[in-house]
């Protein structure tokens, strides 16, 4: 998922983690990570470096485009990388990833089937992706603005919200128009049901105050009073308002809400096999579970780990053990050789008028 | 060495430095992405080929003309919002300010925002234009408005406002340069003749700093052409330029021989318009020796 306040179209701001070489190194490595900023917060790779020795550099991305062009620019560069699913099996088939060996991932067997089974991290009988973090994408509106609060979709085409709306600036707004519409297939739209979307994309436009492509923007849009209502990443954002003291609610729409789900993949010819094994175990266990939960507001893969980590309420804010929840959501799927008609039919909305 | 040998060395071994730049750094990856142009897209990524699809997407899908045509239309408005400020103020600074060293002092305070970042320029007009913003602010407590009013933030207008005052300077750094080069002697010759300031103006000063006009309006079209930033920081719903669908095309759809075609499509118009400019400066130029 897409993280940092701020940050530009798919500027990336590469860092490393820690300042120095961890002085109680076991082993020397290294394990370098191209990822969502939250992911490797220093409140849980700091003890993994001391631990293990291996010492851990980030590179961060702006959104799940990213991935790709960078590992297609040429390898030797990452070892590690955490697309959402519906990213992923383009890594897959492109053959920028290796498959994973799960006899050195002991826990796996611990992360939530529907996720552990998803399509878009299996491949030929081969395993690619460790599941990591989960959520969805619920809408989210002013307290303060709505005396009866919205339950769906259609609110956000009512003109009485003339100028108050703000859609994610991504395909996902034609995976929203579809359900209003009554597509529900979202993500095998044929292109009549494409166009049914750009129609009521664009019936929509003089509403639309801004399309929000950073979670900092999408912050600022509200912080100042631009925005009423919109879609969000699910525990991010709000958290991030609430800290400016205002306050927005988070709801699932009568017409559902797609949810997403983030995975450990690793990179072709990694030379650090040893500490992305290492990290994998790591980012699975307890430490990497609740530091990922902690720092962003997002589900644990692990329910197991989750258990043992976080407290009986943070456990279940966050769905841990609500399967139902979990079926419910519309999870991401790669669109495969459809990517470019849904990103064209994106566009063509920007484009008119 | 003959002396004649050693000039020559040296000649070359001067140029060759800006020349292999040239060659690598601009030649080289032009003429790869003109030749990624005719790849085919094709899942996961995209394959090698000649063909033409690209270019013919580009002219049968209506959403590219939508886009050229507002981006055009766009760094229009700029460029003569631009040339409407940047004109009188040349003019005042070149022939209305006696004092040198406030001249040169007015003239820097127009440059030095260039030194400032860009985005933070860009941003600035967030807080300046927003639904809570300084001028809503001000309107209100003044009274003019009742309520704060959305019309000035993410739209064409604020992306015309953005862009305009970033790319001032670069009108006004090419007027104010055509103007001071006017000999005095010249309008002084049209006052004695007998010809009013107005008169002078349209036959002697404008005609005489056009070229400053040609080359201030190619800056401000050609940068607004390949802008991006401000659709992206204050453009509405409907903001997006040409250079935000070719960043989605390397990015989001990941079908980077369309990106490609587009951008050698903007290329071409960028050099047309260059090349036009230059025209019109040289069949505009009066040799003053």
């Amino acid at each position: 998922m897409n993280l940092r306040a701020g940050k530009l179209l798919g500027a990336v701001a590469a860092i490393a983690v820690s300042a120095g070489l961890s002085a109680s190194a076991a082993s020397a490595g290294e394990v370098n990570l191209l990822t969502w900023e939250g992911y490797a917060d220093e409140s849980f790779i700091k003890p993994f470096e001391e631990a293990t020795g291996c010492k851990v550099s980030a590179t961060y991305v702006g959104s799940n485009d990213d991935f790709a062009p960078k590992l297609a620019a040429g390898g030797g560069v990452y070892d590690l990388v955490t697309p959402s699913i519906d990213a992923t099996k383009a890594l897959i088939e492109a053959g920028f990833v290796s498959p994973l060996d799960l006899s050195k991932i002991p826990r796996h067997g611990e992360i939530y089937e529907k996720f552990r089974t998803a399509e878009g991290i299996n491949h030929d009988g081969e395993v690619y992706g460790v599941p990591f973090s989960w959520g969805s994408i619920p809408f989210m509106y002013r307290v303060d603005k709505f005396d009866t609060p919205p339950t769906s979709l259609k609110i956000l085409w009512d003109p009485s919200m003339e100028g108050k709306i703000s859609l994610w600036d991504d395909k996902s707004a034609l995976y929203v128009a579809s359900r209003v519409i009554g597509n529900m297939n979202i993500y095998n739209l044929s292109d009549e049901e494409l166009e049914a979307a750009k129609a009521k994309l664009i019936e929509q436009k003089p509403l639309v105050r801004k399309y929000w492509a950073t979670a900092g923007e999408l912050v600022d849009l509200y912080a100042g009073g631009e925005v009423w209502i919109s879609n969000t990443w699910g525990g991010y954002q709000s958290s991030l308002l609430a800290d400016q003291d205002i306050e927005v609610k988070e709801f699932i729409p009568e017409e559902g809400a797609e949810g997403w789900m983030d995975s450990w993949l690793m990179v072709k010819d990694s030379p650090n096999e040893d500490c992305v094994y290492k990290f994998i175990n790591m980012a699975t266990s307890e430490q990497g579970q609740c530091g990922m939960s902690n720092v962003n507001g997002y589900s644990s893969a692990n329910p197991v780990a989750a258990k043992n980590c976080m407290t009986p309420e943070q456990f279940k804010d966050l769905h841990q053990d609500d399967v139902e929840y979990l079926d419910s959501l519309l999870l991401w799927e790669n669109l495969r050789d459809r990517l470019e008609n849904y990103t064209n039919t994106w566009n063509a909305v920007k484009a008119s008028g | 060495m003959k002396e004649a040998t050693r000039q020559k060395l040296t000649t070359y071994s001067v140029v060759s430095g800006p020349f292999l730049w040239t060659i690598i750094f601009l030649f080289i990856p032009y003429m790869v992405m003109f030749t990624y142009s005719f790849y085919l897209k094709k899942f996961p990524t995209f394959v090698p080929a000649f063909e033409f699809v690209n270019y013919i997407t580009i002219v049968t899908d209506p959403q590219y003309f939508q886009v050229l045509f507002r981006t055009a239309k766009i760094a229009i408005i700029v460029a003569l919002s631009s040339l409407l400020i940047a004109y009188p103020l040349s003019y005042v600074l070149v022939f209305k300010i006696q004092s040198k060293q406030l001249r040169t002092a007015l003239y820097m305070a127009v440059i030095v925002p260039l030194w400032v970042s860009y985005l933070l320029r860009a941003y600035t007009w967030k807080t300046i234009l927003g639904s809570e913003g300084v001028l809503n602010s001000f309107l209100v407590w003044s009274g003019f408005l009742d309520a704060p009013t959305d019309i000035f933030l993410y739209n064409q207008f604020s992306m015309v406002v953005t862009l305009t005052y970033i790319f001032v300077p670069f009108m006004v750094m090419p007027i104010y340069m055509a103007l001071e080069k006017i000999p005095r002697s010249m309008i002084e010759a049209s006052k004695d003749l007998g010809v009013g300031p107005i008169r002078t103006f349209l036959n002697v000063t404008l005609p005489l700093s056009m070229p400053g006009v040609i080359a201030g309006a190619t800056f401000t079209i050609c940068l607004t052409f390949g802008d991006f930033v401000a659709a992206f920081l204050v453009g509405g719903p409907n903001g997006a330029m040409i250079a935000t669908i070719i960043q989605s095309q390397f990015g989001a759809a990941l079908n980077w021989p369309l990106g490609a075609a587009l951008s050698i499509v903007m290329l071409v118009i960028v050099l047309t318009i260059i090349s036009l400019s230059d025209r019109l400066e040289r069949a505009g130029r009066i040799d003053l020796d």
